[in-house]
């Protein structure tokens, strides 16, 4: 995870919101992708199966037929934002991430999906909201993997 | 598998909040020969009845003719292994409604019934009469110099049966498929022994074979005494003599009970069964009736043995008086626990046919109406054994009456019941048959049936000869099913609305739940090494769980199958909302499939927010190595694979000791996903 795509968001936000400024992140600089398109596509899996866990981490992600790799960026919430879905969830983490819509990635996708559930428990997401940067958040999570 | 914690979490809004394990008897399952047993503990007690009945109706043939209807029971089997496997729920009544008709079937449970109220009596009566004849031989054999009164002794004796086991019923305490295998392996010890004695003894005197002229008493011909047409058409009177020993028919239609609780692989299992019924019923019934005959003289089988056939034949046989006297008494020992055995079936039989008819609207919910402290239906059980009470007293103990009236319900039902399987292959021509009976001809998608419909027409012809033959029968059973199928339909009327409605929702399976503290309680129940966990959700897509249960080997792999209710306040209510209206609805099924494959399950409730996230935690409470579940039409099943991927990591807290595979299965098509150690 380069620390340009992992940002410390405070003050008052809503997961759509965050989910917002994510997707911009991510798209910013990628020819191939429409940040309106890739939110419209992130947000329609949202109104599925939820993608927040009661660790604090939340997970939006899509996959998309233009793209050819793996593409995330993460948003580090130390307030917490609550879940609308459910009232008594806070999202003290969100990983946005974007994969490839073709069937041959789709067990890398869920190896990701799980590797990530299981790194981002909320000690280590303490952590992460403790650190001073961006570089700082990096080093831990690439320690952890 | 890592369990993190398996208390409910209420920490966490996602994790399980409550866990109820559901119980209910029929998910444990037998092996062929304990199904036999059962079985054979009605079908077979006929051996102690049927020999005297046909002989005091048609004379010294009766052997050759109980040895022929022992042969045509396997004919019977053969038509029954065919009906259980098409699994249609809930005994004759269900078969026949499904293949002839409501009315049809209205008139099949009423005949049955009438079969249950006289199955019971004419057990409970002759046991009686075996051990009064036993105390007799006692009072004779040490020169008491009096006698006791045997058809009066089987009068009280009989109300005392028929009391004892109403009141078993009534609090619902069950006899074990264990007793019923303990009770045939007497009786066949006992039959052996009989055997090798009555075989020592033919040789040490001789045999002379059984006529096979037919010598009918004027009240077996019934209305066609004077007519003489026995005489003037050819068969005639061999059906006749048939009819008066199809009785030992009785307790056949009591695999169709038994069936959903063999176990897997059910069909092979069921034929097994069938075989070692027909092979036990053919040697006790057949093969001791048989040796009756030889050996016990005509005189006393019309006479002193005529209701307790198989104590004369103990009596009879070659050696010294003491020993014949601990023959008889192991006789009559097998005797009286089997037929009494056959007085428990008949209460259960009846009870559970009634419930049947019922559940589908055609009786008032007075007669289901459960008892406060047993759970039973017990306005049914009281009406069984208050009918079979005043028949035992009108009978006055006389077994040949009973036998008299006897064979109405029996042969119809397999009228019926043939019939019914025959329009079957053509109803459900589609339909995949684990067996079918033989002689057919293929026509396009149709197997015509030219075997079983020679079986049909032949039943056809014994209970139509029978109408007019057994008198007692006929007046009688006409009578009691007319009435019967006036109750039904006046009650169906009556209850039509709420009979439509119970229609539709088909059969209830009467679920037993026990709240359990934490999943540690579910565990409990598990001690086979591998275990899966089958999440179901909707009763209309079971698919995946019907793809594990016949494929899973089920000594070494426990089956849980997990619904997780959806509490108050979800989070994400679009994705928990079921599509089953409860949980008795979506476990009827689950039971249903269990019992088709013969595979037992562990089924758990849990009420959680997330069903994802219950699944995983209780995969991880009973260490499941495999995760199923069905597909999602409204999420799909890459979005249901993601959530279980996600909500599985987020559980785990150490490295797993074997690997997981999480699998989502639909027709034809699956997507897995493997957590690695």
């Amino acid at each position: 995870m380069p620390s340009e795509r992992i940002f410390f968001m405070q003050g008052q936000l809503s997961k759509a919101d965050v989910i917002k400024r994510l997707t911009q992140a991510v798209c910013a600089g990628e020819s191939g992708l429409d940040a309106a398109d890739v939110l419209a596509q992130v947000m329609k899996r949202e109104e599925g199966i939820s993608t927040t866990l009661d660790t604090g981490l939340s997970i939006p992600h899509a996959r998309l037929e233009e793209l050819e790799g793996f593409k995330a960026a993460l948003a580090v919430l130390p307030q917490g934002v609550e879940e609308p879905a459910g009232p008594h969830l806070q999202i003290k983490a969100m990983f946005l991430f974007l994969s490839p819509a073709k069937q041959m990635f789709f067990q890398r996708h869920l190896q990701i999906l799980s590797q990530l559930a299981e790194i981002f428990k909320p000690d280590f997401i303490s952590s992460l909201a403790a650190c001073h940067s961006a570089a700082e958040a990096a080093q831990k999570i690439a320690a952890e993997e | 598998m890592t369990p993190t914690s398996n208390q409910p979490d209420s920490k966490s809004p996602l994790r399980v909040k409550k866990v109820i394990v559901l119980t209910t008897a029929m998910l444990t399952f037998i092996p062929f020969w304990k199904a036999a047993a059962i079985v054979l503990c009605d079908f077979g007690s006929s051996a102690f009845y049927a020999g005297g009945i046909a002989m005091r109706a048609f004379g010294p043939a009766f052997p050759w003719f109980i040895l022929a209807v022992m042969l045509f029971a396997g004919v019977l089997l053969a038509v029954y292994v065919e009906s259980c496997s098409l699994f249609v729920r809930g005994g004759v009544y269900k078969v026949v409604r499904d293949g002839l008709g409501d009315n049809s079937a209205k008139f099949a449970a009423s005949a049955m019934a009438f079969d249950f109220l006289l199955t019971g009596p004419i057990s409970s009566v002759t046991a009686g009469h075996y051990l009064s004849g036993l105390i007799n031989s006692f009072l004779l054999q040490f020169g008491a110099g009096f006698e006791i009164p045997e058809k009066g002794f089987s009068v009280v004796f009989a109300l005392m049966v028929t009391a004892y086991f109403w009141r078993q019923n009534v609090k619902g305490i069950e006899e074990s498929s264990g007793k019923s295998a303990k009770i045939i392996a007497f009786s066949l010890a006992v039959c052996f022994l009989l055997a090798i004695w009555s075989f020592i003894t033919i040789g040490l005197r001789g045999v002379q074979w059984p006529p096979l002229a037919l010598q009918f008493s004027p009240e077996s011909l019934g209305w066609l005494e004077g007519l003489d047409l026995h005489k003037a058409i050819g068969g005639l009177g061999m059906m006749i003599a048939f009819g008066h020993s199809v009785l030992a028919l009785s307790g056949l239609e009591t695999l169709s009970q038994v069936y959903r609780e063999i176990e897997y692989p059910k069909p092979q299992n069921l034929k097994k069964a069938a075989w070692l019924i027909f092979a036990f019923a053919l040697l006790f019934t057949g093969g001791l009736t048989f040796l009756s005959a030889l050996i016990i003289p005509q005189e006393l089988i019309a006479g002193k043995y005529n209701e307790n056939l198989l104590s004369g034949l103990a009596m009879s046989l070659a050696g010294p008086n003491i020993l014949k006297l601990i023959m008889q008494t192991l006789v009559v020992v097998a005797g009286v626990v089997m037929l009494s055995g056959a007085v428990n079936t008949a209460l259960i039989g009846a009870n559970a046919l009634l419930n049947r008819v019922a559940e589908d609207g055609i009786l008032t919910d007075w007669f289901r109406k459960i008892h406060r402290k047993y759970g039973t239906t017990y306005h049914i059980i009281n009406i069984v054994a208050v009918c079979q009470a005043a028949v035992i007293l009108v009978s006055r103990g006389d077994v040949y009456l009973l036998g008299e009236a006897y064979a109405f319900g029996v042969m119809w039902c397999f009228v019926l019941e043939t019939g019914s399987i025959i329009m079957l292959r053509f109803k459900r021509a589609t339909e995949k048959r684990d067996f079918m009976f033989p002689f057919n001809i293929k026509y396009e998608n149709y197997y015509i049936p030219i075997g079983m419909s020679l079986v049909f027409l032949f039943l056809l012809g014994v209970a139509m000869v029978n109408l007019f033959t057994k008198q007692i029968s006929t007046v009688s059973g006409i009578c009691f099913t007319a009435f019967l199928f006036t109750v039904f339909k006046i009650s169906e009327r009556l209850n039509a609305k709420k009979a439509n409605t119970m229609f539709e929702e088909g059969y209830r399976e009467r679920m037993n739940t026990a709240s359990a503290s934490d999943l540690q309680d579910v565990v409990k129940e598990i001690d086979k090494p591998n275990r899966i966990l089958v999440a179901v959700k909707d009763p209309d897509n079971l698919y995946h769980l019907e793809d594990v249960l016949s494929t899973v080997d089920a000594d070494d792999t426990e089956v849980v199958v997990l619904y997780a209710k959806p509490v108050e306040n979800v989070l994400l209510r679009q994705d928990m909302r079921s599509n089953a209206s409860d949980e008795n609805d979506l476990f009827t099924q689950v039971i249903f499939l269990a019992e088709k494959y013969g595979m037992p399950v562990v089924p758990v409730m849990v009420q959680s927010n997330d069903a994802f996230y219950a699944i995983v935690q209780v995969a991880a409470a009973v260490d499941a190595q495999d995760i199923v579940m069905g597909v999602s039409g409204r999420h799909g099943s890459n979005a249901q694979m993601e959530r279980v991927v996600m909500a599985f990591s987020a559980l785990k807290e150490e490295e797993l000791k074997h690997p997981v595979t999480a699998r989502i299965v639909w027709e034809g098509r699956e997507v897995s996903y493997r957590f690695n150690k």
